[in-house]
């Protein structure tokens, strides 16, 4: 098998527009097909390979743009790039590429395309659509190989007629023009045919950077593999009967783009080809062989009206891209506590239902997790109002009045729903599941008749409390909102087909949802599953704290202190505090590492530099950190709290002011677990604050065992619904 | 900590984020009143909100602009007396007529052909004007708890209005509705009134919204729109009915405790257009119910703008 040459020279590509989401190889017959897919999202475009002279890089005018607003597949024709190279002309049939192309579309678990191809490509193309219809959306030829019109397919048709075709063998009297097309030629004078025949394709002036590249990509391969690639082609005979035949039985969508100044297929051939599709015709004055390469605005604008254009609106009861159920996830982006848990749930359900598909409606913070983790997020997410923005501009230093900006949320959580309410009105999800997603769970209640799937809701906490300040008046307002919810239950008790409580009944406060109302905890049992505390990793799963410690960099002598705000907006303040207790903290506390961690809506940039302060900004799995970690400072957010909860570290929290969640709920079940030191930003001053993480760091804790297997008991509850 | 519970509240009492934010904004002065619009999206369909009486201003379309930004254009302008618009005092500053003028600058202001009218209270006599008179501006109107003189049973609003310049020693219930009790007692006659306005349970958010809207214009115009010309009587309001040329869509809540709901049906029976009853909602389905709204109205834009000359009942709640 020749080995492509070359391989430096592909190796030292010139920087991409855009790298691949993914890459692999499909293998048939012993040969290996590699395979690029970008982009994400429902739609698939897929870009077939032309003749093996060139490999999938030809479409990288395309593929930027494409991948943007598709999923785009490309693969490396058998003969070039990084697919095998096999010498035998049989597998380089047609069929053999359509054959692959179909292999890389089930690899990539894409049900249906739309397949643009270009030149050569066009006969596989057509072989594609007219035998896997179910395959092909719609079919785009670009510079179609179609030797279908009288004269100008006759070159073509000639080179495959049986008595002609030994030619292709024989050295010519003289090598010019189209007598280059030759494979004793190649054998002589490869450069040659390459620069001429490149040249060709590009006819129009000031195409010298597109005629470079494929020159570079030309002598990937070798004369040898091109002369097997091209006998395997001239094995049949090509006529006009047998194209136009060829071309009828394609029932897709068709587009034809071509130019009238192409010198390798006639333009002629184009028509003919559209016209035996009843497809359209799109021509491009100047575009040479290769209007994707020479004029890829025009073509790409082309390529993606088209798409758009064909593509059905999608009947909510068909149409599932790999067979499997799909879901869809909603989690809220008050901090990122939300966020890792429903990672975990998600990757139990995944456990036990393994075709399932989930598709995450979310916005910053979450979305860095999901990214992380390599979750798919709807495209249509970006039309979310800013929640984490408006708590945010809520805040004022370290006060937060939560229900106050609850409330005040009002026009984002109505708009927030309406996107909601589009996307699952345009695409079917066998479950809907929510973490704390308020409008969903609200509008949803508010008008039933909107709900057209099970729907789980999950919550770490029940019940709106006044702040003491808050008079008569916030007494009113959360028993009243308390009382529409239970209202909401007992009038719609089918709208939360399970409800799932992310702890245990001994976590919920001692209080009740209003003056007439029930206790919460009697309330919350009596609607509500329990699946326990629900961490993003198991403590056992980690490597020992010395182990962790040398992995993280942590020296055995040094005191490491993390302060940490989760993925808040709101916790400059307390992360100032901190940074100004450093100096007093280091004295009394000689072996302190002070490491901040600003997350990812606080520039650290914005934080005051001190020498041996330790600022970063969005550290992903910041657990591992907290574990290995001597004491840790916070607000009072469940998530990072109970992280430390649940690797029985050292330490401080402080609740937000007039934040009722953090104040009263994760309060309470800090205390039920014997967990951390509760301060009041308001009466730490620096000083205390020093003195206070001189107390607490490295201490031993006892703390009540957090359960590791809540995301598997919500995951079955879940999967049930399926 | 009580100075920092005072800063908060001042803070807090300062706008709340929005869901999203006008890509245009400007003013039209058209008779030296400037009046403040705002544009949301862009392109097709393009949908104009029209305020209601200026007791309060653009604002009470926060459930609708956001969402209809994103299917289209929205626009929005603030009602002269109240918002970021001017306050004169001279009750025919408020004809009917004025708003209607206005309505029709903003159009021109932001360049924009056609647009469908969507309406509520009061804010139904201007929009019939503009859609009467100016057919070749208008795709579609939607009126939601309309209020004009088309029905017999006219509400209690209608019914305190007759002695709104009379001179009481006490104001017990819509006796509020008086110019003399708002010079002195604004703040609790916003407070009777926006109660009417949402009757619904759990409407704490809706009331607290509107009542401090109320207090935004200042006795003289509230007094002063409330003496200005409107659609007087039956005939005239059903000689405008009679012109309307485009697709009609009627919104009403059952409960509605400001204008009685047979106007609404009397409005959608002269115009030919499609009722939507939502039930249990009061005078304001659109700050109460604006799923169950933005949903009938989406409906009803989409057909309007495909041509469809009949609306959709969709049934909601």
């Amino acid at each position: 098998m020749a080995v492509a040459a070359g391989i430096e020279e592909r190796a030292a590509e010139p920087t991409r527009a855009l790298y691949p989401s993914e890459e692999g190889y499909v293998e048939r017959g012993g040969v290996r097909v590699f395979y690029e897919a970008y982009g994400q999202g429902d739609s698939m475009v897929l870009l077939l390979p032309t003749w093996s002279i060139v490999h999938s890089r030809a479409w990288k005018a395309q593929v930027p743009y494409l991948a943007r607003h598709f999923r785009v597949l490309t693969f490396d024709p058998r003969g070039n790039g990084r697919s095998d190279r096999p010498a035998d002309p049989a597998l380089y049939a047609e069929s053999e590429f359509a054959a692959d192309a179909l292999a890389v579309m089930d690899a990539t678990g894409a049900e249906q395309a739309m397949t643009v191809s270009l030149s050569r490509g066009a006969q596989r193309s057509l072989l594609l659509a007219a035998e896997h219809p179910e395959r092909v959306r719609a079919a785009v030829f670009i510079g179609p190989f179609f030797p279908a019109s009288p004269v100008g397919g006759l070159r073509w048709r000639m080179m495959t007629h049986p008595r002609l075709r030994r030619r292709f063998y024989l050295r010519p009297p003289v090598a010019r023009g189209w007598l280059k097309f030759n494979g004793a030629h190649w054998l002589a004078d490869y450069d040659d045919f390459v620069d001429w025949f490149i040249r060709r394709i590009f006819s129009t002036p000031h195409s010298t950077k597109q005629v470079e590249d494929p020159i570079g990509w030309a002598h990937e391969t070798d004369a040898e593999t091109l002369i097997a690639v091209t006998a395997g082609a001239m094995a049949t005979r090509t006529t006009r009967r047998e194209q136009n035949a060829l071309a009828r039985r394609v029932h897709c969508p068709v587009l034809v783009i071509s130019a009238p100044n192409d010198k390798v297929t006639a333009h002629a051939d184009a028509k003919a080809l559209a016209r035996a599709t009843e497809g359209k015709l799109l021509t491009v004055a100047d575009g040479g062989h290769d209007p994707g390469g020479r004029k890829p605005v025009t073509v790409n604008l082309a390529l993606r009206d088209f798409m758009e254009h064909e593509e059905p609106r999608r009947d909510p009861t068909v149409h599932r891209p790999n067979g499997g159920p799909r879901a869809l996830f909603v989690s809220s982006p008050i901090g990122l506590g939300h966020a890792q848990r429903d990672v975990a749930i998600a990757r139990e359900l995944r456990a036990l239902k393994p075709d399932l598909q989930i598709d995450w409606l979310a916005q910053d913070p979450v979305t860095r997790v999901l990214e992380g983790e390599g979750e798919a997020i709807h495209p249509q997410s970006v039309h979310l109002a800013s929640e984490s923005g408006h708590f945010e501009a809520e805040s004022s230093g370290h006060d937060l009045h939560c229900f106050q900006a609850y409330r005040r949320m009002d026009e984002i959580l109505v708009a927030n729903f309406m996107l909601f309410h589009d996307v699952v009105s345009e695409q079917h999800y066998d479950l809907w599941i929510g973490d704390e997603a308020w409008e969903l769970d609200y509008f949803l209640h508010e008008h039933p008749e909107l709900k057209r799937a099970p729907f789980a809701w999950l919550t770490d906490f029940v019940g709106f409390l006044p702040m003491p300040d808050g008079g008569e008046r916030e007494a009113y307002l959360t028993a009243d909102y308390n009382a529409e919810m239970v209202e909401h239950v007992a009038d719609h008790p089918q709208v939360r087909d399970c409800a799932i409580f992310i702890g245990d009944p001994d976590d919920i406060v001692d209080e009740r949802l209003g003056p007439d109302l029930p206790m919460i905890r009697a309330w919350t049992e009596r609607h509500f599953d329990f699946a326990s505390y629900i961490s993003e990793f198991d403590p056992a799963q980690l490597p020992d704290r010395d182990a962790l410690r040398s992995e993280l960099g942590y020296g055995p002598e040094e005191q490491v202190c993390i302060a940490t705000v989760g993925g808040s907006g709101v916790g400059q303040a307390l992360l100032r505090r901190v940074i100004d207790a450093y100096p007093e903290a280091k004295r009394l506390v000689p072996g302190l590492r002070m490491i901040v961690i600003a997350g990812p809506r606080i520039d650290p940039d914005s934080l005051p530099f001190l020498d041996g302060l330790e600022v970063h900004a969005y550290v992903h799995n910041l657990y591992r950190h907290l574990t290995g970690c001597d004491l840790a400072i916070t607000q009072g957010g469940l998530g990072t709290t109970m992280e430390l909860t649940a690797s029985r570290r050292p330490f401080i929290y402080f609740p937000l002011e007039h934040h009722f969640e953090q104040q009263f709920h994760v309060h309470h079940r800090l205390k039920r677990h014997g967990a951390g030191r509760r301060m009041e930003y308001a009466e730490a001053s620096p000083t205390v604050l020093a003195e206070a993480i001189a107390q607490e760091i490295g201490r031993d804790v006892s703390y009540l065992a957090v359960e590791t297997d809540g995301a598997e008991r919500a995951a079955t509850r879940i999967a049930e619904l399926l | 900590m009580t100075a920092s519970v005072a800063a908060a509240s001042a803070e807090r009492a300062s706008e709340p984020s929005r869901a999203c934010y006008p890509d245009e904004t400007g003013y039209v002065d058209r008779d030296g009143v400037r009046v403040f619009w705002e544009r949301y999206g862009k392109g097709e369909p393009a949908v104009l909100f029209v305020p209601p009486w200026s007791v309060v201003h653009s604002r009470c379309w926060k459930g609708q602009l956001p969402y209809f930004a994103r299917h289209g254009c929205a626009l929005a302008f603030d009602p002269r007396g109240n918002g970021r618009s001017d306050r004169p005092i001279e009750p025919s500053a408020y004809d009917e007529t004025a708003f209607a003028a206005d309505a029709l600058a903003v159009l021109d202001a932001a360049g924009i052909e056609r647009a469908a009218l969507v309406t509520l209270s009061r804010g139904a006599q201007r929009s019939l004007m503009l859609a009467a008179h100016h057919p070749e501006r208008v795709t579609a109107a939607c009126f939601i708890a309309p209020s004009l003189p088309l029905s017999s049973k006219s509400g209690p609003r209608t019914a305190a209005e007759v002695a709104f310049n009379a001179r009481r020693r006490t104001h017990h219930g819509w006796e509020k509705f008086n110019r003399h009790y708002w010079r002195s007692n604004q703040r609790e006659f916003a407070e009777f009134f926006v109660a009417q306005v949402f009757p619904e349970r759990h409407s704490s958010k809706q009331i607290e919204d509107s009542v401090g809207w109320a207090l935004e214009i200042g006795p003289d115009a509230l007094i002063a729109s409330e003496l200005a010309t409107r659609i007087a009587t039956r005939e005239e309001a059903e000689a405008l009915c009679q012109r309307l040329r485009c697709p009609v869509l009627v919104i009403v809540g059952s409960d509605d405790r400001v204008v009685n709901p047979a106007c609404g049906r009397a409005l959608a029976e002269s115009t030919g257009g499609e009722l939507v009853v939502i039930d249990g909602a009061g005078h304001s389905p659109t700050a109460r119910f604006p799923v169950a709204v933005n949903i009938a109205l989406g409906a009803f834009l989409a057909s309007a703008v495909a041509g469809d000359a009949g609306a959709m009942r969709t049934g909601l709640r």
